[in-house]
């Protein structure tokens, strides 16, 4: 049988009100199975950033406490983390060094923390993101916390939590094509299937424009001081995507396109099964500061 | 600030641990001569050269751009020249010289991202957010800052300025640009891309995840999008090899494209507007999204008559 060659006529279709899986192939339609669907936590805070943008440590803690109690449904912050994370659990918190707009190092220092309350050991941490492949804590990972800035990317259209995978494999410039669609292939590899506990996307000061290998333009970051939290990565990155796709169109007055656009977010769902792409089956919990929140 | 931090910070860390893939050379390895007839300059307007000159190939420019290097190999890369200018008190200035094959592969990686203003530096140029890009020759720049303010933007036209009076010479721009229309049918500025690889065409317009268009780096296209009774139409031109790979192509395109056409050469796609798709000789055009058949037909046959003229 022939492949289906998806064409921009089939993104039209979808436009005009089509279902997408047939383009896809997946083909159950919607509505004959029951749609599995995900929860993901908005936080913001006013306050998270100080002068000259300095991320306020004790604030982003609080945020991150907030969010993943909200997230789990739990009393107590603690309480949610010990359900995700055994005491005798590896943990590798995946980060992202990009110097332009890196994780913060606060964010970094708050994920730790909270896994050294949870009962982890402090050798069995480690905070990495190119070393990853090097790194004797990831290669024994037993758990992974994926943690990264939201922007937009030259390749993949949107850098969230499914592309920060990428240095897990030694050849990421093999997963650029189309999209870098086949990112989602890299989560069903041993080294990091089964083993995401929790996504982090830190949309303190996300990008939502960019073009080019240079993909940095200070002109297109805002200050949004929010973070995006949930167990689904595919849900997690759509809703980063949406929140960068809004500021586009309020800013621009058009949805100016990327570079790409962030087709392997809904691949990741429909071929890989990694989660939960489509924004009406994700329950989306906004807390904190709502002022221009756009979602 | 932009990816360059990320750059400079590799470029430190090789420096220290001495496992630099790229070449570095000082000031003492050749007076910082680039190849045989670059001279890039050392001092700009109180801007001082660090002395550290990293160089890349083909096989080492990912060490470098980590993940954006296709685009510049998809253009016939040769090498890049990284030099560093520091002034005291203030952040780093980066100036990036690509060579590539040929002028015309200069012009496409220019052109590819080409969005802001044109500042009157090399053949072409743009400055915005900091960043300053440029072609002139078979050579294609970038300058940049980590820092940011009115020096630093002074300093960064002043740099590129000296980095393009460095390439002695001038080169054509690709002949097949000057094949479509222009402001008169309504082509809007700074928005015509050339093009090497449907995967740098499907980046900025996406028609098929497969390549039904057979593009290689032996084929050449050119991207531009009119404004049609106030919508958006874009134009895609290509040349091929030779008759039969055009005649290959567009059989491909139609097939996959618009197998409901018929025959014809046109088809009202899902967005109600037009595709129409049409060969002559080794070239093939194709019109998308026009509002009308007549806005896609004055846009082929001003491009058939161009054609006509040119043989």
């Amino acid at each position: 049988m022939e492949e289906k060659i998806i064409t921009r006529r089939d993104f039209l279709r979808v436009t005009a009100g089509a279902a997408v899986t047939a383009a896809l192939g997946t083909g159950i339609p919607a509505g004959i199975r029951a749609e599995p669907t995900a929860k993901v936590v908005l936080i913001r805070n006013a306050e998270v950033l100080g002068r000259q943008g300095k991320v306020q440590g004790e604030i982003l803690q609080s945020m991150v406490d907030e969010a993943v109690k909200n997230l789990l449904g739990t009393k107590e912050p603690m309480e949610a983390w010990k359900r995700l994370f055994k005491s005798s659990d590896v943990v590798g918190i995946k980060s992202n060094e990009w110097n332009t707009l890196p994780t913060p190092k606060e964010l970094e220092a708050a994920i730790k923390r909270h896994l050294l309350m949870a009962g982890v050991a402090e050798k069995n941490i480690s905070i990495d993101d190119r070393g990853v492949l090097n790194n004797p804590v990831f290669l024994n990972a037993t758990a992974l916390v994926n943690v990264r800035p939201l922007r937009t990317h030259h390749w993949s259209g949107v850098g969230t939590c499914l592309k920060n995978y990428i240095q897990f494999v030694p050849d990421p410039w093999a997963y650029h094509d189309e999209g870098c669609s086949p990112l989602g292939k890299i989560w069903t590899y041993p080294i990091v299937k089964g083993k995401t506990r929790l996504n982090v996307l830190s949309a303190l000061t996300p990008q939502f424009y960019g073009r080019g290998a240079h993909f940095f333009d200070k002109r297109y970051v805002w200050p949004f001081k929010g973070l995006i939290v949930g167990t689904d990565p595919v849900a997690v990155d759509a809703i980063g995507a949406h929140l960068l796709q809004t500021k586009r169109i309020g800013f621009f007055g058009e949805d100016r396109a990327l570079d790409v656009p962030p087709i392997h977010i809904m691949t990741a769902d429909k071929k890989y099964h990694l989660g939960v792409s489509d924004l009406s089956r994700i329950q989306l919990i906004k807390l904190g500061w709502m002022e221009e929140v756009l979602i | 600030m932009r990816i360059a931090v990320l750059f400079v910070i590799m470029v430190w860390m090789f420096t220290v641990a001495g496992t630099v893939r790229g070449k570095e050379k000082g000031k003492g390895e050749g007076e910082g001569k680039i190849g045989q007839e670059i001279s890039l300059p050392s001092e700009i307007a109180d801007w001082k050269w660090d002395g550290k000159e990293m160089m890349y190939d083909s096989k080492t420019l990912f060490k470098y751009i980590d993940g954006a290097a296709e685009l510049y190999l998809t253009y016939g890369f040769q090498n890049l020249t990284v030099r560093r200018f520091e002034k005291s008190g203030r952040l780093p200035i980066i100036a990036e010289l690509y060579e590539m094959d040929f002028s015309e592969d200069a012009y496409g990686v220019f052109s590819f991202e080409h969005q802001d203003e044109d500042v009157g530096i090399g053949q072409g140029s743009e400055f915005g957010g900091g960043l300053l890009r440029f072609w002139k020759g078979k050579y294609f720049a970038s300058v940049y800052a980590e820092g940011e303010g009115a020096e630093v933007e002074s300093g960064i036209l002043e740099i590129g300025r000296a980095v393009a009076n460095s390439v002695p010479a001038t080169g054509p721009a690709p002949k097949l640009v000057g094949l479509i229309p222009g402001k008169n049918l309504g082509l809007v500025d700074k928005s015509v891309r050339y093009l090497k690889s449907h995967v740098l065409l499907n980046q900025r317009f996406f028609i098929a995840h497969q390549n039904i268009l057979n593009l290689t780096r032996k084929t050449e296209a050119v991207l531009a999008q009119y404004i049609r009774e106030k919508q958006k139409v874009q134009l895609l031109l290509i040349r091929y090899p030779d008759l039969k790979e055009a005649g290959d192509a567009y059989r491909s395109f139609m097939k996959v494209y618009l197998p409901e056409a018929g025959g014809k050469d046109r088809l009202t796609t899902e967005d109600r507007k037009w595709t129409v798709a049409r060969q002559r000789n080794e070239f093939v055009v194709i019109v998308f999204g026009a509002p009308t058949e007549a806005d896609a037909e004055v846009l082929l046959k001003a491009i058939e008559e161009k054609l006509r003229v040119g043989r």
